[in-house]
């Protein structure tokens, strides 16, 4: 056992945090609900960040905490499946990556070069042509998102593979919740602070500093669990991360936003970056319904 | 990060269980019923002398106290397997964990003499005299005062809610000698002098586990004052703070839990909501087990505990909290006679987020030290 960071990890994240911080900044004027990072992208594609998984020093712990930092900046790129489901197929799948699950539209669909595509049981891999694919403009989800309206060619996976897919993509969702939990948090965290109502500062009433502290529970849980299933590529440990932080993000959504009160409602105050792209990540896969037979099936086989 | 355990840390578990197979009566499940009764506190101290003849009992001690300078992951893995199976060293789990430490830090050499060696030989017990009917979570307004007289303290007042007074040798009091939070002072009083008087509060967590103790007169001598005068709240803080992450309660809510959901099988009920339910439950436990580990963690790197210790402890009750809830919903037959060891675990859980500090106070804990949120005002 050992929950320090190896060297090499510790290296890494420290030079992730220090690319990170030239993005934390949200632009001031109003950007809508999306606010993708294309030089974030960029920078992280130059520095060759979306391949760490496969550097044995590196290894799919320093993905996770990849995917986890960049998800608490404002700014959005795709990362999580580059970095964490796309080195456990021994095929050459080019970024970004995108999951069309039961033809519903999906984030980063719409520049997707390849499509990860989740019918029922059924798992596949498509590399579309730009004209299969249209943006949703009218998503409320902060991130963008997009639709498959082509029919490209699906090389299906064998049901190892595809369970191997829909494990990763159980991490992937795991890392990239806690870091928007986290920002979520730390962004209300500020507003509580300076915010004075009755003469002193919302943070300072218990009945908020307990919400608060709940939650910074839930998000430490999930980022231990995410970890963990990042660390032993067990399906089991997978299932659990995700579940967990499915569950954690719903009541965290909602109780961030209730006590940002209206100032939490303006494009103005990032919030909604982070709660918005949480509820896009809470369908992921079945949502806590289908982690939970995920659970059901390898953590209580022996029960 | 490596969340595996080393072939030494496997092969101490597997000694440890091979050690309760061996020595758990066949009806332990019935007879754990009641934490602090006559009969557990009794089968605990042979329990615990068989402990310490296998080197089990206090691993983690220094050689010079009977152990053999084991580390925290040792005293960790024997926490949980103990645990799990239903706490079997009873009430002397506080010896091992933060008792026998703090007198080793704190205490003379006589009270080291005095009590260490016993505690190591798994013969004796002790009760925590810290809350009081007007002190709870604010323990630092207690009014049970120790007057100095000459070379001894007169204690007057009263303990309540105190676990395993009943049966203990030994008192771990805390005492007034001055106003505030500086005036506290702790003493190391034998349970059987006079003018103490125990009385059982009869509590839902079954037989002999909560009392009041009265301290009428109580003459003790100075000698038995542990650290300086006022030195209460330094010292209990760092015990404290053994004890947020000693009690390894995921462990057995994770056998329960696995138990509950052994049963639905059998009965083809495992479905539907028992099933998101179940891996809610087993996602709080094991986020507490993580929390609690990576607090081990620190201890071995000699990482005094901050919050997180804090936040290990709510994620624990939210465990314990998760499997209660799912047991109550999907098992009810078991809590009606059903199942002896289900049933006892579900009168202890209630205890998780009150015991050894209310959960409350944590979460202020975590609100100050971890998120640095505005403190209320006092």
């Amino acid at each position: 056992m050992d929950y320090s960071l190896n060297d090499d990890q510790a290296m890494i994240a420290d030079a992730l945090d220090k690319l990170a911080q030239q993005f934390e900044l949200k632009p001031t004027e109003e950007e809508g609900f999306v606010l993708f990072g294309a030089k974030l992208d960029e920078a992280l594609e130059d520095s060759q960040y979306f391949d760490i998984a496969a550097i044995p020093e590196m290894g799919t712990v320093s993905a996770a905490l990849a995917v986890e930092r960049l998800a608490r900046l404002p700014y959005t790129v795709e990362a999580a499946l580059s970095m964490l489901v796309r080195p456990q197929l021994d095929i050459e799948l080019p970024r970004p990556v995108a999951i069309v699950e039961n033809g519903r539209p999906g984030r980063f669909v719409d520049t997707a070069r390849t499509l990860i595509i989740i019918n029922g049981d059924e798992v596949g891999i498509a590399h579309p042509a730009a004209h299969e694919m249209e943006t949703v403009a009218e998503s409320i989800y902060a991130y963008p998102m997009g639709r498959l309206v082509g029919t490209p060619e699906v090389k299906w996976l064998s049901a190892e593979e595809a369970d191997k897919v829909r494990q990763w993509i159980r991490v992937a969702c795991a890392a990239e919740m806690a870091g928007l939990i986290q920002a979520a948090i730390d962004c209300t965290v500020e507003h509580l602070s300076v915010r004075k109502q009755f003469g002193r500062p919302l943070g300072s009433f218990q009945a908020l500093r307990h919400r608060m502290a709940e939650c910074a529970v839930l998000v430490g849980g999930v980022r231990w669990l995410t970890y963990k299933a990042a660390s032993t590529g067990d399906a089991g440990d997978a299932a659990l991360a995700a579940f967990h932080a499915q569950d954690s993000a719903t009541r965290v959504c909602y109780d961030m936003h209730q006590m940002m009160g209206a100032m939490g409602m303006t494009l103005e105050m990032p919030l909604h970056l982070w709660t918005y792209r949480m509820k896009a990540l809470l369908s992921e896969l079945g949502g806590r319904g289908g982690q939970a037979s995920a659970v059901a099936e390898h953590c209580f086989d022996a029960a | 990060m490596d969340f595996n355990w080393t072939q030494e840390q496997q092969e101490f578990r597997s000694t440890v269980r091979t050690f309760l197979e061996a020595t758990l009566p066949n009806n332990w499940e019935a007879l754990a019923h009641g934490p602090g009764s006559e009969t557990q506190t009794n089968f605990s101290k042979q329990f615990c002398s068989a402990l310490s003849e296998a080197g089990l009992l206090v691993p983690h001690w220094p050689e010079h106290w009977g152990g053999r300078d084991a580390d925290p992951w040792t005293a960790f893995i024997l926490a949980e397997e103990m645990w799990a199976a239903g706490e079997p060293r009873g009430g002397q789990y506080m010896n091992v964990n933060w008792i026998g430490p703090t007198l080793m830090r704190f205490g003379t050499d006589a009270q080291q003499e005095r009590y260490i060696p016993p505690m190591a030989r798994g013969e004796t017990l002790w009760c925590q005299g810290f809350s009081e009917p007007e002190s709870g979570s604010d323990l630092a307004s207690l009014r049970t005062r120790a007057d100095r007289d000459g070379d001894r303290y007169l204690i007057n007042g009263q303990k309540i809610w105190t676990s395993y007074a009943g049966m203990a040798d030994t008192c771990f009091l805390l005492a007034r000698t001055a106003p505030g939070k500086g005036g506290i002072s702790i003493f190391l009083l034998p349970m059987d002098t006079p003018g103490i008087t125990v009385r059982q509060i009869p509590s839902i967590i079954g037989e002999g586990d909560i009392h009041e103790v009265f301290f009428d007169n109580v003459e003790v001598p100075a000698s038995a004052r542990l650290g300086e005068e006022g030195q209460a709240w330094e010292i209990v803080r760092i015990s404290l703070s053994l004890e947020r992450v000693g009690i390894p309660r995921f462990a057995l809510a994770s056998r329960m839990l696995h138990r509950a959901v052994g049963i639905l099988k059998k009965e083809g009920r495992f479905c539907g909501a028992a099933i998101e339910q179940a891996a809610k439950a087993h996602a709080a436990c094991e986020a507490s087990r993580l929390y609690s580990y990576s607090i081990i963690d620190q201890r071995c790197r000699d990482i005094q505990a901050g919050p997180e210790a804090s936040a290990a402890r709510f994620a624990t009750v939210n465990a314990e909290r998760s499997v209660g809830e799912f047991v109550v919903e999907h098992v009810p037959d078991a809590l009606a006679g059903g199942d002896p060891l289900l049933m006892a675990h579900h009168q202890r859980a209630i205890v998780a987020g009150i015991a050894s500090g209310a959960a409350e106070i944590q979460l202020n804990l975590i609100a100050t030290e971890l998120l640095e949120l505005p403190r209320e005002p006092r």
